[in-house]
């Protein structure tokens, strides 16, 4: 623990004024991250509070009445278990919740009923740590029970259990006589034990319609029966004792098994008063101790985890003990852990340490005393053990939960470390045990054709079979996946095991073989994309002998011997397999099948989490066609600087487009026949040099002789390039206004554009010029952000994302995703490439409250999640690739996105606020000529499709079809444009040396390809594609009346929506729609103020006349 | 179809039929207003124009010539002026105000103006040829008129800009609308895929034209270039009428480089901070006040923390955990 004395200052938060403000930010670092984080906690304890004397309204009356009826019932004499079982169902039509395996035939002991010996209210209904977001709430009353009925041996093969259940019958018999209608009495396990089934009292309140507004809770009490303190000796129940010893076929041969999880049981079940004890005492000596509790509850509900077996058996009471035990002395050297001095979020943050240091899986921990040494249990399940009460707290998790409730405290513990984020949401407001935001794999087990195969009639493991089995899965899968010596594939291996509902009265408590068992996998991305997998090596000695037998009784006939450099040879593994997830598929289904029969038939095991990557058919061989056009760019390069004759010398080469960074939706393809090259955009900049002209519209001009300059010496001097030189479509001549395309003959081809640096002065010296004209002035900002966008910041953008993508493998295939549901809901048209890759980078930046994605799947998802949160209204997304900005850089981009909101409140100017740390003024990204790109319309509309889509997610969950994500709908356009994919295909080809005007004709007029005049031509490069330029030039001819959307090419239909603040206008000479003359009846009170509305037909009419033989039909709504 | 007022406030209303496509398989009408042409600097052909406001998009020379013939016969109709193409328009620079050096734009404005004023009109007549051989060919065959444009129609006299309003009105009031574009489809350049295929072709054009081009371009920058470098020469020795002599840039030898100056001027500044950054902390009192400043801002900013909790507060939910 680290929470040095130093640290440990008496804080007030009563007190308020200057100076304590100014200690408490002290004390916390200093850091405004975390006193925002204080504040927020705080808000957040006084919103989840629940008002006990209304929520609980009438609870205590009814605790009253039930311990008076209870202590009514009249005494049993004893009687052999079975008889007074069959007696008593028979008379009370109430089942006795036996625990498995049912009493035995020939057992002779007896089971009485006496009063209680003590009732007591406990749990978190006393200690008033309840939250309103809870799941349900519950009131436990413990009922004692005497112990003139019990014997001390009891402890031994489930007699105290059967004891226990025939007690709760007969107490469940007569309360449900005393209460009648009033109230729904049913079983349910503690805690998901079958060992310990409790009553559950639900009162039928009388305004349960509307219960939520009275803000009375829908609660319920639950009696627990339990064992006197201390009547069973501690030392018979330690965690090797083996204490079920009926249910083997012979007791005598095998050695008994340990019942670990038993043996706690039979523990805790004398300790709920001391506990009970302990927890008041803590919170008397320490003030902030309940507050902590109530954190702690919402942090690890939020992560899905409860006292539960099935939520992973660490909840809100292991929680509060856990950290009353750290509050006690009597840790290391008789001091306490932690000081009761502390506040609320310090006990927070340090338990979430000790969280993530501590992994109970794999390491025992004791608690309340040194050198107590149960390492050789561990096997059993996780160890937290309080020593002073001789209870293993986290007996009721499994390895797994163990190891994911580690993960998470290591994963919050670096959000909380991590000054520039958002500390407090991902900490306790976001849902973080959603499987398809959290793990990279998901598996439905279907074993109920193997349970009796695998288990058999094994009753050792009192958490049932199916538990037992989650229990034979997660070794296995953890030995095959988290192999250390083949290097971990996986990062996290969990077991869902299904919950026990609660069940009637008159019933046995339900099947649950029906139900599925869930595996989640979370991958090393690195080590998960393994095709070979290399074993120990086959030596002579006995030592490696044994090395190679053990891994050959794991895996089986797939274990080969196989020779490697070196002349080493290995036992090996080889998978067929290519992708990271159906690898792991592969994997798991021929382990589960070797080792436990399940997954021979194909339905056994259902996966989930691929199928987003199978929409968008991402290979593994993806990212070598991304290589194969970074080297086809370095030979370019390498062709640039090798012209002799070149005025100035090169500086740099850039690239500047999605392809040459891993980022296109599709892989670059070089060299097809259907369409004119599409050259790859780059810049190229020389060396400083005086010989520039001094005037923007000169050095334009000196460009172009520069780029012509290029293109022959690169056609002289290599073989099979060909060069042209392009016009952009440019309104000034101070514009970039030519670029050079090189088309080498294998296929690839670049698009250069020069840079230089005088353009760049001159342009701000213009800027900054006050005798200019306004609109000139502004036009030269207009450009001076064109021109810092393409010359310095693309080429540092496409390094940052470059160097991400190696540091993240799943990087460059989720912004692939990402960039696809973009075009899919057809705003991409709306959004500038960069921005949707830094929004991707993100999330693998600031992954909280999880880890960077290891998959695309989980990454796309969180993006979604991401942008659905985002409020872009008032706060900026800062990424800091390099981890370089500090605290007063971001204070300066909050402070520069205030100000724009102030200057433009309406968001006519700057929407959503992109800083990152090359570019700090968090609009390169997002406008585009002075306007936003997106507008607020379009951002809204953004985070409108987020949020639908994560609500999709999360309710379906693991059965959503993730085509339905990417499916548009179009009931919100007014006018859809439908584009003929055959027109558009045959616009992407274009000569030098024909007219397209007379190629229409002929290439219709023959019928074969071959006898084409065409065919014999070099196709020219394009200069971007046939739609794009239509849909440019539809935007700056309609650019007021509508807004379209389209998601780039390969999306046939575009739709658009009309402005809605332009339907009537005043004619007048210059109008920006086509109006018509509007309706007659209105009366133009003053003559020059007519009114006309917009012809809308017209103006679709107009479309269809500019796309011609291009739009195939529109429609309009 | 409601039927069409013949004016509407000064504008005479012309509506025009148009005739349906089949990816558009409706008949639309469009509808043009004319009035005559009041341009607020008056300029001598104004009596015999009209002015047009709500064109169709896709309006040419041709189309609107069609137009006319169709209203008061052919013969009536000399030229027509879409609002990007007027000259007084300040979006198209032509590239020969494009092509001045930076330094020298306000001497040549404001000393090299008188010498121009005696020879302008032969000056005009080769400035336009100069202008024509720098410009840069269009990529367009045709190019687009913005939603909702103007234009301005120089018709042959006064009477038929009579003639077409009267006949405008006569076609509203009678129904019988001018079909848009009949019996040019031949004579314009064509829409649609063509149209986006030429404009791909037209974007590489041919290597020695647009050397050409910019050789033209360099010439006039070269020309002008020396033009003001004689100016200045020449002010810097003659006093003006007042008697004082202007102060130009550069010594005896060439002026200066701009761009050499601001980088010595940048070389300075970071001299200055340099020396500025070691002197700080040199002094206990420094340390004592940025200590006391840090403290300052930290308060502010708990301050500010506070203020924007209770903004987020506003804004409910945001403390509930998610269910």
């Amino acid at each position: 623990m680290d929470s040095g004395p130093a640290k440990r200052r008496k804080l007030d938060h009563s007190q308020d004024g200057a100076g304590k403000a100014l200690e408490a930010a002290v004390s916390t670092g200093g850091v405004s991250r975390s006193r925002a984080f204080i504040l927020e906690a705080e808000e957040l304890l006084e919103e989840v509070r629940i008002d006990y004397k209304t929520a609980f309204e009438g609870a205590d009356q009814l605790l009253h009445k039930i311990k008076s009826s209870i202590e009514t019932i009249k005494s049993q004499e004893p009687l052999p278990i079975l008889e007074a079982a069959t007696k008593f169902e028979k008379k009370s039509k109430i089942k006795i919740p036996f625990p498995d395996p049912q009493p035995p035939k020939n057992s002779n002991y007896k089971v009485a009923f006496a009063k209680p010996s003590q009732f007591n209210v406990v749990g978190s209904y006393v200690s008033k740590t309840m939250v309103k977001t809870q799941k349900d709430h519950s009131v436990d009353m413990i009922v004692v029970l005497p112990q003139e009925i019990l014997q001390e041996k009891d402890y031994l093969d489930l007699r105290y259990f059967y004891k226990r259940a025939y007690y709760l019958a007969v107490v469940a018999s007569a309360l449900q006589k005393e209460s009648g209608d009033e109230a729904e009495l049913s079983y349910e396990y503690l805690n998901g034990n079958p060992l310990t089934p409790v009553l559950a009292i639900q009162p039928k309140s009388p305004e349960a319609t509307d219960e939520g507004s009275k803000g009375r809770l829908q609660y319920r009490i639950r009696i627990i029966p339990c064992a006197p303190e201390g009547f069973f000796p501690k030392g018979k129940l330690h965690l090797g004792a083996s204490l079920v010893r009926r249910g083997r076929d012979t007791e005598s041969e095998t050695p008994a098994h340990p019942t670990a999880f038993y043996n706690s049981t039979v523990a805790a079940e004398g300790s709920f008063l001391s506990y009970l004890k302990l927890l008041r005492q803590t919170e008397k000596k320490c003030a902030a101790f309940k507050k902590a509790c109530i954190l702690g509850r919402t942090w690890l509900q939020q992560r899905g985890f409860g006292g539960d077996i099935s939520k992973g058996g660490f909840g809100h009471f292991e929680w509060s003990v856990l950290l009353a035990l750290l509050l006690q002395g009597g840790q290391r050297m008789g001091h306490a852990a932690l000081s009761t001095s502390l506040s609320a979020t310090q006990l927070f943050k340090a338990q979430v340490q000790f969280l993530s240091v501590m992994n109970f899986s794999e390491k025992p921990c004791v608690l309340g005393a040194e050198n107590v040494d149960l390492e050789e249990h561990i096997e059993s399940g996780p160890i937290l053990y309080d020593y002073s009460r001789g209870l293993n707290v986290a007996f009721k998790m499994g390895h797994w939960s163990a190891a994911l409730l580690h993960q998470h405290a290591k994963w919050t513990r670096s959000l909380l470390s991590d000054s520039s984020a958002d500390q407090f949401t991902p900490t306790f407001i976001l849902r973080a045990d959603l499987p398809s935001h959290t793990f990279d794999l998901f598996a439905h087990l279907n074993y109920s054709d193997v349970l009796d195969q695998v288990i058999g009639n094994d009753y050792s493991e009192s958490r049932g079979r199916i538990w037992q089995l989650g229990s034979k899965v997660y070794r296995v899968l953890k030995r095959a996946l988290g192999d250390k010596e083949l290097g971990e594939r996986a990062r996290v291996v969990h077991i869902q095991t299904p919950e026990q509902p609660k069940w009637s009265l008159a019933e046995k408590p339900k099947d649950q073989t029906r139900a599925a068992l869930e595996v989640g996998v979370l991958f090393d991305p690195v080590n998960m994309s393994r095709v070979v997998d290399k074993g120990p090596s086959a030596g002579a000695t006995a030592e490696e002998k044994e090395e190679c037998d053990r891994f050959r009784r794991f895996w089986g006939d797939k274990a080969e011997l196989r020779r490697f450099e070196r002349d080493t040879i290995r036992e090996t593994l080889v998978w067929k397999s290519t992708t990271p997830f159906e690898i792991c598929e592969e994997i798991m289904r021929y382990i589960l099948a070797l080792h436990l029969r399940i997954g021979h038939l194909e339905d056994d095991i259902s996966f989930y989490g691929n199928g987003l990557a199978v929409l968008l058919s991402i290979k593994p061989a993806d990212t070598t066609s991304y290589s194969v056009a970074r080297k086809e760019f370095s030979t370019f390069e390498r062709d640039i600087r090798n012209l002799d004759d070149l005025p100035l010398r090169v500086r740099q080469i850039a690239p500047v487009c999605p392809e040459l960074r891993h980022a296109s939706v599709k892989p670059p393809v070089f060299g097809s026949l259907k369409s004119g090259p599409r050259p790859m955009d780059c810049v190229i900049s020389f060396e400083a040099s005086g010989k520039w002209p001094e005037s923007i519209a000169a050095i334009q001009r000196t460009k172009i002789a520069f780029l012509l300059m290029i293109g022959n010496l690169l056609e002289n001097s290599k073989q099979g390039v060909k060069t042209h030189v392009g016009l952009e479509d440019a309104h000034f001549e101070t514009e970039n206004l030519a670029f050079l395309d090189v088309v080498y003959e294998s296929g690839p081809a670049f698009r250069l554009r020069i840079h230089s640096d005088l353009e760049e002065s001159l342009l701000e010296r213009q800027v900054k010029d006050k005798t200019q004209e306004q609109y000139l002035r502004q036009r030269a900002t207009t450009q001076l952000a064109a021109f810092k966008r393409l010359y310095n910041n693309l080429p540092l953008h496409n390094q940052t994302i470059n160097t991400s993508i190696t540091l993240f493998p799943a990087l460059g295939p989720t912004i692939r995703l990402v960039k696809h549901w973009f075009n899919s809901h057809k705003l991409s048209i709306h959004f500038t490439p960069e921005f949707i890759e830094l929004v991707t980078l993100h999330i693998f930046l600031s992954p909280y409250p999880w880890d960077a994605p290891s998959s695309p799947s989980t990454g796309f998802n969180r993006v979604l999640l991401f942008l659905s949160r985002w409020d872009w209204r008032s706060e900026p997304l800062i990424i800091d690739s390099g981890n370089e900005l500090t605290n007063s850089d971001h204070f300066a981009i909050v402070t520069r996105m205030e100000a724009w909101r102030k200057i433009d409140p309406g968001m006519n100017h700057t929407v959503l606020f992109v800083a990152t740390t090359q570019e700090p003024t968090g609009i390169a990204w997002t406008s585009l000529n002075n306007e936003p790109k997106p507008t607020r319309v379009v951002a809204t509309r953004m985070t409108a499709l987020a949020k639908a889509a994560c609500r999709v997610v999360r309710e379906e969950q693991l059965l959503l079809d993730p085509r339905r994500l990417f499916v548009p709908s179009l009931k919100e356009y007014d006018v859809l444009i439908h584009l003929d994919p055959k027109a558009l295909k045959n616009a992407m080809r274009t000569y030098e040396n024909v007219d397209p005007a007379e190629e229409v004709g002929e290439g219709r007029g023959s019928k074969f390809k071959n006898l084409d005049v065409v065919t014999g031509e070099d196709l020219l490069p394009l200069v971007a594609h046939p739609a794009e330029v239509l849909l440019e030039q539809f935007g700056k001819v309609f650019g007021g009346p509508l807004v379209f959307f389209w998601g780039g090419e390969g999306d046939n239909v575009v739709g658009a929506i009309w402005n809605p603040g332009m339907e009537r206008r005043v004619l007048k000479g210059g109008m920006l729609a086509s109006y018509r003359p509007g309706r007659q009846q209105q009366e133009g009170d003053g003559e020059d103020k007519v009114e006309v509305e917009m012809n809308k037909e017209a103006m679709v009419g107009e479309m269809a006349r500019l796309g011609g033989d291009l739009v195939e039909r529109i429609e309009m709504r | 179809m409601p039927s069409t007022p013949p004016t509407l406030g000064d504008f005479t209303v012309l509506p025009i039929s148009i005739p349906p496509l089949p990816s558009f398989p409706k008949p639309t009408t469009h509808y043009l207003y004319l009035r005559r042409n009041t341009p607020k600097i008056p300029t001598p052909t104004d009596s015999r124009s009209l002015f047009l406001t709500n064109c169709p998009v896709d309006s040419t020379d041709i189309h609107l010539r069609s137009l006319f013939a169709s209203l008061v016969g052919p013969g009536r109709f000399e030229s027509a002026t879409f609002e990007d193409e007027r000259k007084d328009t300040a979006h198209k620079l032509s590239p020969l105000d494009a092509a001045v050096p930076v330094n020298a734009v306000h001497l040549l404005r404001a000393h090299g103006s008188t010498k121009k004023r005696k020879r302008e009109e032969e000056e005009d007549a080769e400035r336009s040829k100069e202008d024509e051989a720098a410009r840069l060919p269009s990529t367009w065959t045709r190019p687009l008129r913005r939603s909702g444009s103007t234009a301005v129609v120089l018709l042959a006299d006064e009477k038929s800009v009579e003639q077409v309003l009267k006949a405008c009105a006569k076609a509203s009031k009678t129904k019988k609308y001018p079909e848009w574009g009949a019996g040019v489809a031949d004579k314009v350049p064509a829409l649609g895929s063509v149209w986006v295929k030429q404009h791909n072709r037209l974007c590489y054009p041919d290597p020695a034209t647009l050397q050409q081009a910019v050789d033209a371009f360099s010439a006039v920058f070269a020309r002008r270039e020396k033009e003001a470098a004689e100016i200045s020469k020449r002010l810097r020795n003659e006093p003006d009428e007042d008697g004082f002599v202007t102060v130009t840039r550069g010594g005896r030898n060439a002026p200066a480089s701009r761009s050499e100056a601001e980088e010595a001027r940048k070389k300075m500044i970071e001299r200055a901070e340099k020396k500025r950054q070691e002197m700080e902390g040199l002094y206990r009192f420094q340390l004592r006040e940025k200590q006391k400043e840090e403290q300052e801002e930290l308060l502010m900013r708990f301050e500010d923390d506070r203020k924007k909790l209770e903004a987020m507060r506003m804004k409910r939910g945001k403390f509930v955990p998610e269910a």
